[in-house]
């Protein structure tokens, strides 16, 4: 070998490790916090949140930028899922590649502090406390622990069917007749056998919001406020019941995670989607051209007069101990979270449903919006807010959540309710070591 | 004279901390955690406790249930495939470059690129099903039922691994001595018959080589049940891989996932020691 391609190979060699360090650097900032008076040092804080919240982030982040010029925000759009992956690795890895504000759904708090007690930043010890009422109570139980906070909350997610005015029109149902799921199963299939339209989408064999969804409703979920597994209540087989009746009728449309929930929103093949009030962010922003032919209307209930209140969803945001700036990270959330401005901005343009009551009190909550055809949908949403019954998730909520689809999947393919969910109720009860409630 | 003997040292150093620090330490410490749980946040010592877990584990059983069946289904029909297709690219007159990137190409792509174009491909009223009824044909639950989830893991398999081994079987094949097969011909044997009784034997060593590499990797399969399936319908794609990484990063149970990962592990050797015994030490 001659001198210069042993030359070359060594400089090519030098160049591949320079880059691979220079990667590995990560985020940095010029300046920690504690400035001493003058100007303060310019801090940039990165934030990991998915969807419609990145916008609702990056405006509240130009309104805070008025008072706080110094501060800047990146935010990562990441899917809601790999959130939780890349959350799970960094906290693992005791608390690398961490951002400085994380997103987190309400349902996965306990199961986080749980696992990683010292991962995320103690908001009471930073003055969160003095702030908390401003919130409902089971925000408040769902982002505290041992008395403490760990999360702001953030936005709630009382249901709604929405659905296509048109498509109802043409099949000649009038949505405010509909008061049972009995009720809404026979319009189901005028719908279906005059439009073609299914009545409603799922994820069939991999999630189970319609499922959490009903048991909500009927005040009952996979656990009991004292964590025994309640897989065996009357009232969840009655729920998965009433999804296999739509099931065999087919009239549920199986769709591939949420894209294909959204694909099927937008091309209309279904006539409702039962979901959070924050779904009304993705209709408005990727199924425009149907713009005022949208409605909604509250989940039926399972007898006449029944509750038809519910809750999907909601998140917090939580501040990574790791993150190399808690107090600039916090008085930022903490602005994000308790000011109205901000949080009407975030519920108007990106259909985030505040749960800071204060909010209730500013008019937009009595407004018509023209995309729903004129409906006053966020009164419909704030009515409902209080009688919604607070399901109890644990920190054993993601493995509960794979048998319950585990038991969906089941029952689409044909077996019979009860058997599906005392069979899950076993597994859960193995893999978890919790009692389960026998009825 | 004397320097000589430091400096390969001096090279090798970077390589052996990396070794150590990446590929020793984890294996050590992995172990160490199977013997370990948590308890409210911190690891503590549990003894045996992960692995009696382990033995009794129905989701375990599952898992391990389903990996066997992909691997006893899918890999002996890759690897012939991959030998019937290297057979034939090696006879080919024409185009050989064209078929042998064309084939080549899928064991090139992104794991998760290609389980989400199947998972596309294969929904309920995707491109396949929609074939299938344009020919004539009932379309099928590709991935709601639990067998036939089975059989679209092992389509998608089977179409992004079969170019890789046939390159491998192509290149061993030009070893192949011509004598033999003009031999063979000499004494009436067709082309079929050559196959079986020349080309399979000569390379006994390679074919072996490939299934050691194909059961590896299938015991340790992951990302395509958990793209195309998430382990679904109810647990009926769900390999040991992905039932590893389900305890670690989604139940957090780090302890109980290092034990699983022993196991494989264990698993792993036994049949690659199976293996070589069967077809004989050193393959010949």
């Amino acid at each position: 070998m001659t001198k210069m391609p042993k030359l070359f190979v060594l400089l090519v060699a030098l160049s591949l490790v320079l880059a691979a360090c220079g990667t590995g650097g990560g985020k940095a900032s010029d300046g920690q916090g504690g400035a001493d008076g003058g100007n303060a040092p310019k801090v940039e804080l990165t934030a990991w949140a998915w969807n419609v919240n990145v916008g609702a982030l990056k405006e509240a982040m130009a309104m805070y930028q008025k008072e706080h010029p110094n501060v800047s925000l990146k935010v990562e759009d990441i899917g809601r899922l790999d959130v939780y992956d890349k959350l799970s690795t960094g906290l693992a890895a005791g608390g690398s590649a961490l951002p400085d504000i994380v997103l987190v759904e309400d349902d996965r708090i306990q199961g986080y502090l749980e696992a990683f007690p010292n991962g995320f930043a103690n908001l009471s010890e930073l003055g969160f406390d003095a702030k908390a009422d401003l919130f409902p109570d089971f925000k408040k139980e769902l982002t505290s622990k041992d008395g403490k906070y760990y999360a702001l909350p953030f936005d709630a997610g009382p249901t709604g069917m929405f659905y296509r005015r048109d498509l109802f029109e043409q099949a000649g149902v009038d949505p405010s007749t509909i008061e049972t799921w009995d009720d809404f199963f026979a319009a189901a299939q005028t719908i279906k056998s005059k439009t073609g339209a299914y009545a409603f989408p799922a994820d069939k064999f991999k999630d189970d919001a319609n499922f959490r969804m009903m048991m909500n409703q009927l005040g009952v979920y996979y656990f009991d406020k004292d964590g025994n597994i309640d897989f065996n209540h009357p009232k969840v087989v009655q729920a998965l019941s009433m999804l296999k009746k739509f099931g065999d009728a087919d009239l549920v449309k199986d769709v591939n995670g949420w894209d294909g929930t959204v694909s099927a929103t937008i091309d209309g093949s279904v006539a409702t989607i039962p979901f959070g009030a924050w779904y009304y962010g993705t209709i408005i922003d990727q199924a425009k051209d149907t713009a005022g032919k949208w409605g909604v209307f509250l989940l039926p209930a399972f007898e006449k007069g029944g509750n038809r209140a519910a809750n999907l969803g909601g998140s917090s945001w939580m501040i990574p101990a790791s993150s190399k700036h808690v107090e600039e990270a916090y008085k930022f959330m903490e602005f994000f979270s308790t000011t109205t401005d901000v949080q009407i901005m975030a519920m108007e343009k990106y259909g985030l449903f505040p749960s800071l009551s204060t909010a209730y009190d500013h008019p937009l909550f009595e407004s018509e919006v023209e995309f729903f055809g004129g409906q006053k949908i966020w009164k419909l949403f704030s009515d409902e807010m209080k009688d919604i019954p607070t399901p109890y998730y644990t920190k054993d909520y993601a493995i509960a959540l794979d048998e319950a689809v585990k038991a969906q999947a089941d029952i689409f393919n044909g077996k019979d309710p009860a058997q599906a969910l005392a069979a899950a109720a076993k597994r859960l009860a193995d893999r978890t070591g919790r009692q389960i409630n026998q009825y | 004279m004397r320097t000589k003997t430091y400096v390969p040292l001096l090279f090798l150093t970077p390589a052996i901390a990396l070794f150590a620090v990446f590929t020793v330490f984890p294996i050590v410490y992995s172990f160490l955690l199977s013997f370990q749980t948590s308890v409210g946040g911190e690891m503590v010592f549990a003894g045996l406790d992960n692995y009696r877990r382990l033995f009794g584990d129905q989701i375990f059983r599952t898992a391990l249930f389903n990996t066997f069946v992909i691997l006893v289904i899918q890999v002996p029909i890759m690897l012939f495939l991959a030998l019937v297709l290297a057979s034939l690219l090696h006879a080919a007159k024409r185009a050989r470059a064209l078929f042998r990137v064309s084939f080549f190409m899928p064991a090139v792509t992104s794991l998760v690129a290609y389980s989400i174009i199947f998972s596309i491909m294969l929904m309920g009223d995707g491109v396949v099903n929609q074939f299938l009824q344009a020919v004539g044909l009932k379309s099928v639950p590709w991935l709601s039922h639990p067998w036939w989830a089975k059989a679209a893991l092992i389509l998608a398999m089977t179409w992004r691994w079969t170019g890789y081994n046939m390159i491998i079987y192509l290149a061993a094949m030009q070893n192949i001595p011509e004598s033999l097969y003009e031999a063979a011909s000499m004494d009436g044997a067709g082309k079929i018959r050559q196959f079986f009784t020349v080309t399979i034997p000569q390379l006994k060593p390679v074919i072996l080589f490939t299934t050691i590499l194909s059961t590896i990797g299938t015991l340790q399969l992951f990302d395509e049940p958990y793209t195309l399936t998430k382990g679904g319908p109810s647990d009926a794609t769900l390999t040991i891989g992905m039932y590893l990484y389900q305890t670690g990063f989604r139940y957090f149970d780090f302890g109980y996932a290092s034990t699983l990962a022993y196991v494989i592990v264990v698993l792993i050797a036994a049949l690659s020691f199976l293996q070589f015994k069967i077809t004989g030490r050193d393959g010949t």
